[in-house]
């Protein structure tokens, strides 16, 4: 589904990713774990075209994501809050993004009510504006937005930060439901070990921009990945 | 503890964003700043004379006091418009050991040297000045500088504390306009009393103690009023007001430019920051005002025509020139959908060509100055829509500041409109009209000048799919270095 090949990106000769190859299938549910500056995000937003790639390129399903824009109505994505608009209700947000993915007010409600155990009666006829929400709420409607419109790809950086314990616990399991059932490509990066095993069938630690651990999840995977960053902590 | 805060303001006052700006712009700034200074040292100095030639046999100071309350009302007019108030920067000092009542102190006080207050000094000075030469007695022209000056300072606390206050906004403004009307017509002058009042201020210069009395406790209201506020839930959050979702859902008819124009409208309507935009252009509408009321100016038909495409091209300017940086705070999240650059831009055109018409329909009454000046104004109406408002576009395109939506723009520290870029762009807004009008103009006649006007709007009308096109383009192109300027923090 997402092929990456001899992808290298680079601030002022600072080089912040360097991906030689890494391929992932589709429907699988992939995880991307790493410190600070690993560069998670820098390859959610290569993915995602929102920079540069330095050299190299990202095909997604087939389409050279740098050069052209096919692979936006099969994508969507929550990277951080700037990706809410602020000045709207959570509902007309979701009618918007709806808009944009082709989707009539219809299709998007009988998503939403999916969700009414997830949204925990905190999102939806709350008369608020986004931009008034808390953290976590606003998360919650930025995830949810990106499931909109039937995506094939799915990109989600740091889902469970601000989330309370029974979303985090929510949200596993409708990503599971996605990759598993309904064959959907999810790419999520956390710095939360435990719930990326929970989740994930296959995890890539990153390390100053480079792969450095591509595995399979089993019930091993927690203990190796604690025992991988307490090393890497002591050192 | 003072002497730390005035270190922490130094700081955020030299590593703002706009010091890291370019040299050219540093160059520009500092030009604007001497110019507009200069202007109010040159006003201030020349007052005297003014008011001496205007009404020969009343004494200037006289005449001065006369219009004070204006200048009073006005003041605080644009203090509500455009003053920030600082209590947002309160947030981090809660939770460390300073005294509450030193860090309100503080603030108070660093209100009172604002911009804002600086600039009745720059014409209030030299006034003095120019009367202390003239020989009249330094008690009476101290008292009654001092006095001004606590007036001034009287409306900025004024302004802290009714600043939340619609209310008192439109009142105001009611008042003014009530007031200026009134002294129009000679019904009723507010200039009198009021203007008496001053000159007895003047006469008895220990008077002067009334205002300041007025601001002491002024000063303690505002800071008990603060102190009162100062906690997390109450003045230094903001007030989260319950919405209505409104039903736009009558924009469908635009078709796939819909769900942009729902947005849009939502964007203008519900952000402190557009709409002090919409105030603004709504101002644009009087800008005829000050070239058609003047003969000299009737000589100069060239410069008319610019006067008539600013009266309809207010909205279009001021809006048009921060497209993208509108969408600025989410650019990242509509880069990732699949929407086209060119359903995004023709909204925006849309809402521009919709405040061109009511513009127009606005500027009717200056059917008073006769069919040839609307005939003007409709000219440039059209030249507005059709072409200025590619322009604009094209300018906005290549100008990539990020703007906060719900925050006010701060007088003189907004920067967003200088660069380089921007300001060649809106020369031909300024002299394209000029040109299109004086040669024909000279040529052949007046009605020629205006169909030139209005000609060269249609032509951008009927091919604006290539224009769109062209913008589009440029888009794309920038793409990345847009992306990565909204991103960055301000």
């Amino acid at each position: 589904m997402i092929k990456t090949s001899n992808l290298i990106k680079t601030y002022n000769e600072v080089t912040v990713l360097n991906i030689e190859n890494l391929e992932i299938p589709k429907g699988q549910s992939f995880g991307l774990v790493g410190n600070n500056g690993a560069g998670k995000t820098t390859y959610f937003s290569l993915l995602l075209d929102l920079i540069q790639p330095t050299t190299g390129s990202i095909k997604s399903k087939d389409v050279l994501v740098s050069e052209s824009e096919d692979w936006k109505p099969f994508t969507s994505a929550f990277i951080d809050e700037s990706f809410l608009i602020g000045y709207l209700t959570a509902e007309e947000y979701f009618y918007f993004i709806g808009e944009l993915r082709g989707q009539n007010k219809q299709d998007v409600d009988a998503l939403l009510a999916q969700f009414e155990d997830f949204f925990h009666d905190e999102i939806l006829n709350k008369k608020k504006y986004l931009r008034d929400l808390s953290k976590g709420n606003q998360k919650k409607a930025g995830i949810v937005a990106a499931l909109i419109g039937n995506p094939e790809v799915i990109i989600l950086d740091e889902p469970f930060a601000n989330l309370d314990p029974t979303t985090q616990i929510r949200l596993k399991g409708i990503i599971k439901d996605l990759a598993q059932t309904k064959g959907v490509t999810v790419l999520v990066s956390s710095h939360d070990l435990l719930h990326v095993t929970d989740v994930c069938e296959r995890i890539v630690v990153l390390e100053k921009g480079e792969v450095i651990k591509d595995l399979a999840t089993n019930p091993e995977t927690l203990k190796e990945l604690e025992a991988h960053f307490s090393g890497v902590a002591e050192v | 503890m003072f002497k730390k805060f005035l270190s922490l303001e130094w700081k955020q006052f030299r590593r703002a964003s706009y010091f890291k700006k370019g040299l050219a712009i540093k160059i520009l700034m500092a030009f604007i700043v001497l110019y507009f200074g200069g202007i109010a040292l040159a006003f201030g100095a020349g007052v005297f004379f003014i008011a001496k030639k205007a009404i020969p046999d009343v004494d200037p100071i006289e005449t001065v006091n006369k219009f004070l309350i204006f200048w009073f009302l006005f003041d605080l007019l644009f203090r509500y418009f455009m003053q920030q108030l600082p209590v947002m920067n309160v947030k981090p000092l809660m939770v460390i050991p300073i005294k509450r009542s030193t860090v309100i102190h503080f603030l108070l006080g660093k209100t009172s040297i604002s911009f804002f207050n600086i600039l009745p000094l720059f014409i209030f000075i030299p006034f003095s000045i120019v009367m202390l030469f003239h020989g009249y007695p330094v008690l009476n022209v101290l008292g009654w500088f001092v006095s001004v000056v606590a007036i001034t300072l009287c409306l900025n606390f004024t302004n802290f504390l009714v600043n939340k206050n619609n209310v008192v906004f439109y009142s105001i403004l009611t008042v003014l306009a009530v007031f200026v009307g009134l002294e129009y017509y000679n019904i009723f002058k507010i200039s009198e009393p009021i203007g008496n009042a001053f000159n007895v201020l003047y006469n008895n210069p220990y008077i002067a103690i009334l205002p300041i009395g007025i601001l002491v406790l002024l000063y303690k209201a505002t800071f008990n009023f603060i102190k009162k506020g100062f906690y997390l839930d109450d003045a230094v959050s903001k007030k989260v007001k319950e919405v209505n979702a409104t039903d736009l859902s009558w924009l469908n008819r635009f078709g796939s430019v819909a769900p942009f124009i729902k947005n849009d409208v939502k964007l203008i309507w519900r952000n402190v920051r557009p709409k002090q935009v919409m105030m603004m252009s709504f101002m644009f509408l009087f800008y005829g005002l000050f070239f058609f009321t003047q003969d000299t100016y009737r000589e100069m038909p060239a410069l008319l025509a610019f006067a008539s495409m600013f009266i309809t091209g207010g909205f279009l300017i001021s809006f048009g020139q921060l497209v993208p940086s509108w969408d600025s705070e989410y650019y990242k999240m509509l880069m990732s959908q699949n929407i086209p650059y060119k359903q995004y831009l023709e909204s925006k055109w849309y809402l521009m060509v919709f405040a061109v018409i009511i513009s127009f329909i606005l500027a009717t009454p200056y059917i008073y100055f006769g069919w040839d000046i609307y005939a003007m104004i409709a000219a440039g109406a059209v030249f507005n829509v059709g072409l200025n408002s590619f322009i604009t576009l094209f300018g906005g395109a290549l100008n990539r500041v990020p703007i906060e939506l719900n925050v006010k723009a701060k007088a003189f520290s907004n920067t967003n409109g200088f660069n380089p870029v921007q300001l060649l762009i809106s020369l031909p807004k300024v002299f394209l009209p000029m040109i299109l009008f004086y040669i024909p103009y000279k040529l052949i006649g007046f009605n020629a000048g205006l169909i030139t006007i209005a000609l060269s709007g249609v032509l951008g009308i009927v091919f604006r799919k290539y224009i769109f096109n062209f913008i589009v383009n440029v888009y794309k192109k920038g793409k990345y270095k847009t992306i990565a300027a909204f991103s960055e923090k301000k």
